[in-house]
């Protein structure tokens, strides 16, 4: 398994690079403002990188899913979670609130990145498949919602490392997580945005402002926008969080043995 | 039209004239044209209100993205107001040019999200997941499952939030959801574990072989390496000619390597979607006015669509070429038919 | 030709072999039943035949299959997936895709198969099942009995050599589930296939069966024609029951074989006294109670009345009503009309005052249990209508449900009895007055039902108001005081038994069917001098 491991690693550093350039190339690269042809293609340049990100990152994780068990776990789980993004939608909670962080987070926390990954992407995918509405910044939406599982499967070696297994410390380090990227999640759906919308060539006109001065810019519209939200957003996660972890967790632990049991026969007389 | 690659074509099309371009005239013919089109769709397809939210949608975004423009950006020539400088960021001077900037860029979000709201109810569900290449089986198949699961989680929900009502669970505080998401969470997975008994006792089954090719993931980083390299390349001005190789080759990258794995999985479908006439009519034109549109913008042959309110405000220029291409996306509604 | 000899098998992290020594021998075109309490192994059992027992499932197995020409230990299951097919218990589960059409597909698309044969395959599976016309229906609309058909052509469709099925029948309603036999077993003769089904209500299956094979609690198989094996049965469906207990040989297998011994002529006509009822005010009483869901008239101006201390079944055919009164009892549905409870308006006493003397058990009893163990799911409800009991008085509780030894046992890990007996445990805790059971009986054995009874018998005796709906109308007829049938929304019947499953010819018992005129519809009722 040691080269497929390494491979896996390797994609993975190449994609977060790929990725975080793109989203980030607003800021650095200059010539990105100017007006004309090269301005106009930048949001299509993004979301085709991200397309060809996605593609990659489905292929890699669905080595994760070649057993069918794993399939049927994954489509139930996800069909939960479609359920849950409805609620975001009906719920008469404060906005911004989001219960889909919940499974996507447990899935790579339990399982594997590859399965976080998919949860997050899928979760994204199916919702808007239901709900009628694939909209240009779907992409964006599964790629970081993928992130966002697959990054949970690294919360794993770290409390295994200090034995806080079925431990409090657990259930807080899981529940902090969510918060830190209930805010994480805001601040790179403006990023797709953002190229979208407030996109202005004002650069060429006056000097050539530094990355300092565009970061400035960005957290401006941040704060004017959807600082409020992603607030929110992490409250609700660390409630929930709070609340939920524990159970859920004895429950997939239970699943687990079910699921991954593998067969190896032998003759018993 | 009906074929789902030829609405993908379409979307394509229309959504790269959307986003290149920042002249009002042509951004306002396109608007009109995706607003018919989606009207008479939705009449027919579904019983929601269509208009209306797309509208109220559009507003909001011309709202917005005005709002932004204009307070946070301060270049033009014709003066408002003026703010003291010392505001944190809006300090400067507001000028009408940022304004109408800011205009044309919510009418462009908004044609974007109306234009994909026609391709959702162009296409059903099924027809969208039967698009994805044979490579990612085990994620259609996964996503399929969600799909045909999903009403009845639905339903289960609802009974086992009744049953617990019944019980006595006042349903207030988030923890006494727990008694409604653990047993529908335990008894999703227990109906996961029958579904796939099902699924293997009808052949479906682990292909390692099939599924995991080296050679699909090292070309697709390639491509995405070579798209990448030759954006930026066109970004520091280096002839458009060799970034478009890069653009090419790993286009060809992506579809050679697509076919090859494609090829390998055992897997056949039931379903074939065969190509009328109007899908192929529709299609072929399509993809001509989307590349004569990039070939007259990328050898600068069509100054109308450089149109940029900046610095000074003017009429825009229209040249009949452009007028045609951006009515091109209206090709649907001439093969629509009452069906 | 199926060969098994001297299998033994244990499921993983256990240590008892849950099949133990069994050999069977199946020629083909033969239909055999397997029949044995809950968790004897009949499932394990079929699934050997397919594969799925050892490498779904994992564990330790011994011994040789042979399934026509194949080892499923050793093939796998994709290779035995062409040579067998199978069904499974839940209709739900069962299915992939939305359409009928698709779903059936499903193997053929593993298989990689053709698109052009795909469509042939598909469309002459539909033609010999007769099932054309379902082709492009979404399948949850389907009723269970017609998904069950879906579910089989989707086994058929590759032309299997054997079909096997898990409990078919025991999530459908009797007039679908015997429809569904009948299907099944024309499969035989039709296709030729070889079939291997389990069943709990073995009397719809036995004259069909060419094979009997019983699995006893501890692993052993015992197989013969049905009437040999019968003789040694004790959990057995009424008809073998009386037979066995008059006399007749050999045993019969349908009510038509059974000999016209005209036995009332010969002994005392003893007719079932319908018993006191408290006819005073009832527990529970509608006036011009009328349902209207999504513009059709569910229930229409019912009259109902529930009273103390008896034991009253709700039966009525699939969308007949029953769900829906219950619940508009419940307030779980608008409903137009009176409801009164207590004497008192329902509306004015409010819905936490309701439930706080209701216990309610849904048809699926697994919707109510999610806790760690089962003191503690007694304890959730005692929480929710916040009364206080110490530890040993909930054991003590317990004690009534012989649930005292597995009082820190994870629920969902007990056998289906105790689940349902925790179900009930858990609802009844607070000591309502009023109990509401919504098909009980689903997919139990024998002696599960038979515990059920003196549970509600003793509820009876304290004096409680029980409804039962149900399809079961032998369990019905055992336990009720008093029967309504519900007819389209409206009340066809409300009075005795001895009425309710005597004189309508849909519910009618099987004892009620042997011996007509006598007014005997439990085996119970009929005098045995012997």
């Amino acid at each position: 398994m040691k080269p497929n491991l390494l491979r896996s690693l390797l994609i993975d550093l190449v994609i977060v690079i790929l990725g975080c350039l793109s989203l980030l190339a607003p800021f650095i690269f200059q010539q990105a403002r100017f007006p004309g042809f090269s301005q106009s293609t930048f949001p299509i340049m993004v979301s085709l990188i991200i397309v060809l990100c996605l593609l990659i990152l489905f292929f890699e994780s669905q080595t994760a899913l070649l057993d069918g068990k794993m399939i049927a776990l994954l489509g139930v789980l996800i069909a939960i979670n479609a359920g849950l993004r409805f609620l975001e939608n009906a719920i008469p909670g404060p906005a911004g609130f989001s219960p889909i962080f919940f499974f996507i987070i447990l899935s790579g926390y339990f399982f594997s990145s590859r399965v976080g990954f998919l949860m997050g992407a899928l979760t994204m995918l199916i919702s808007a498949l239901i709900t009628g509405g694939i909209g240009p910044w779907l992409p964006g939406q599964m790629i970081t919602a993928g992130w966002l599982g697959q990054s949970s499967a690294l919360l794993r070696p770290l409390i295994n490392k200090f034995g806080w297994k079925e431990k409090p410390m657990e259930v807080v380090l899981l529940a902090g997580f969510s918060a830190i990227w209930g805010m994480i999640y805001g601040v790179v759906m403006n990023l797709w945005f953002w190229p979208f919308l407030a996109f202005t060539p004002d650069l060429a006109w006056s000097q050539s402002l530094s990355l300092l001065d565009n970061i400035q810019r960005y957290l401006a519209y941040y704060l004017a926008t959807s600082v409020l939200w992603d607030v929110t957003r992490s409250i609700g996660n660390l409630v929930i969080f709070a609340v939920m972890t524990k159970p859920v967790i004895k429950i997939l632990s239970r699943f687990q043995r079910r699921f991954t049991f593998k067969y190896s026969p032998k003759v018993d007389a | 039209m009906r074929h789902s690659k030829a609405w993908i074509i379409w979307l394509v099309v229309t959504t790269v004239l959307l986003l290149t371009t920042r002249n009002p005239v042509y951004l306002f013919i396109i608007l009109g044209v995706v607003l018919t089109l989606g009207t008479l769709m939705a009449k027919q397809k579904t019983q929601q209100p269509w208009l209306k939210p797309n509208l109220r949608f559009l507003v909001t975004m011309l709202v917005l993205s005005a709002l932004i423009n204009t307070l946070f950006t301060h270049v033009g020539e014709s003066v408002l107001f003026t703010l003291p400088d010392q505001w944190l960021l809006i300090g400067g001077d507001i000028t009408l040019e940022s304004l109408v900037y800011g205009l044309i860029n919510g009418l462009v979000i908004g044609a974007l999200y109306i234009t994909f709201n026609i391709f959702n109810l162009a296409l059903s569900i099924k027809q969208i997941t039967r698009l994805i290449p044979n490579v990612f089986h085990p994620i259609v198949i996964t996503m399929t499952i969600s799909l045909t699961f999903f009403p009845s989680i639905q339903r289960r929900a609802r009974e086992i939030k009744e049953a617990q009502l019944i019980r006595g669970n006042p349903m207030k505080r988030i923890s006494d959801w727990l008694p409604l998401l653990l047993p529908l969470l335990i008894t999703s997975l227990e109906k996961a574990f029958l579904l796939s008994e099902s699924m293997t006792a009808r052949g479906f089954h682990n292909q390692r072989d099939q599924f995991s090719n080296r050679f699909l993931a090292i070309s697709l980083i390639f491509a995405t390496f070579f798209i990448f390299s030759g954006w930026i390349l066109r970004l520091y001005a280096y002839p458009f000619l060799i970034s478009f190789s890069f653009y090419l080759l790993s286009g060809g990258f992506i579809v050679f390597a697509l076919f090859y794995a494609n090829r390998k999985v055992n897997i056949t479908h039931y379903h074939r979607e065969t190509w009328s006439w109007e899908d192929v009519l529709s299609s072929i034109l399509l993809v001509a006015a989307g590349a004569t549109w990039i070939t007259l913008l990328t050898t600068g042959n069509l100054p109308s669509t450089a149109y940029t309110p900046l610095p000074k405000l003017l009429l825009p220029k229209i040249q009949f070429q452009g007028v045609l291409i951006f009515f091109s996306p209206m090709l649907p509604l001439l093969f629509h038919h009452h069906d | 030709m199926i060969n098994i000899s001297h299998l033994f098998y244990q499921y993983p992290n256990t240590d008892n072999d849950v099949l133990k020594d069994v050999s069977l021998t199946i020629s083909p075109g033969t239909l055999t039943l397997i029949s044995g309490p809950s968790g004897s192994g009949k499932s394990t059992l079929l699934r050997c035949i397919n594969g799925l027992v050892p490498h779904f499932s994992g564990g330790l197995i011994a011994g040789e299959i042979d399934v026509f020409g194949s080892n499923p230990i050793i093939d796998g299951t994709k290779e035995m997936s062409r040579k067998v097919g199978m069904v499974f218990q839940e209709p739900e589960t069962q299915f992939v895709y939305d359409i009928v059409e698709d779903e059936i597909a499903f193997s053929l698309e593993n298989f990689g198969i053709p698109r052009k044969i795909m469509h042939q395959q598909v469309s002459t599976v539909l033609k010999n099942l007769g099932l054309c016309h379902f082709r492009q229906r979404k399948i949850h609309t389907l009723s269970g009995g017609e998904k069950q058909k879906i579910a089989i052509a989707s086994a058929l469709v590759h032309h299997p050599k054997v079909l096997i099925l898990d409990e078919p029948t025991s999530q459908l309603d009797p007039i679908a589930a015997a429809n569904m036999l009948d299907f099944i077993a024309s499969l035989k003769s039709k296709l030729g296939l070889t079939i291997l089904i389990t069943e709990h209500r073995l009397e719809r299956l036995l004259p069909y069966a060419d094979l009997l094979a019983d699995l006893s609690p501890d692993g052993r198989l015992e197989s013969g024609s049905p009437e040999e094996i019968l003789m040694h049965m004790d959990q057995v469906p009424p008809i073998i029951s009386i037979a066995k207990q008059i006399g007749v040989k050999p045993l019969p297998l349908k009510i038509e074989d059974f000999p016209n011994l005209e036995l009332h002529r010969e002994l005392n006509i003893i007719q079932k006294d319908p018993g006191e009822i408290n006819t005073q005010t009832p527990v529970i009483s509608t006036q011009n109670l009328t349902v209207n869901i999504n513009m059709t008239k569910i229930l229409d101006h019912i009259d109902f009345r529930l009273y103390e201390g008896e034991i009253h079944t709700l039966i009525g055919k699939n969308g007949a009503g029953k769900t829906t009164l219950l619940r508009s009892m419940m307030g779980l549905t608008p409903y137009e009309g009176r409801i009164q409870i207590f004497s008192h308006d329902a509306d004015e006493l409010g819905f936490r005052k309701v439930i706080q003397n209701l216990a309610y058990l849904p048809q699926n009893p697994n919707d109510l249990l999610f806790a760690e163990s089962v003191l503690v799911e007694m304890q959730i409800t005692l929480r929710n209508h916040q009364i206080h009991r110490e530890i040993s008085e909930i054991q003590g509780f317990l004690a009534r449900f012989g649930l005292e030894e597995v009082s820190e046992r994870y629920p969902r890990d007990l056998s289906v009895g105790e689940r349902q007996r925790t179900a009930l445990a858990a609802i009844t805790i607070h000591e309502p007055e009023i109990i509401f059971l919504d098909e009980p009986t689903r997919g139990m054995d024998y002696e599960a039902k038979n515990t059920l009874k003196d549970q509600l018998i003793e509820w009876r005796d304290q004096k409680k108001a029980i409804l039962v709906v149900t399809h079961d109308v032998e369990f019905a007829a055992l336990i009720a005081d008093r029967v309504t049938i519900l007819d389209k929304g409206e009340i066809l019947f409300t009075g005795s038994p001895k009425t309710a499953f005597t004189q309508f010819s849909e519910f009618q018992t099987q004892t009620a069917a042997l011996f007509p005129e006598t007014g005997w519809f439990t085996p119970d009722d009929i005098p045995f001098s012997k």
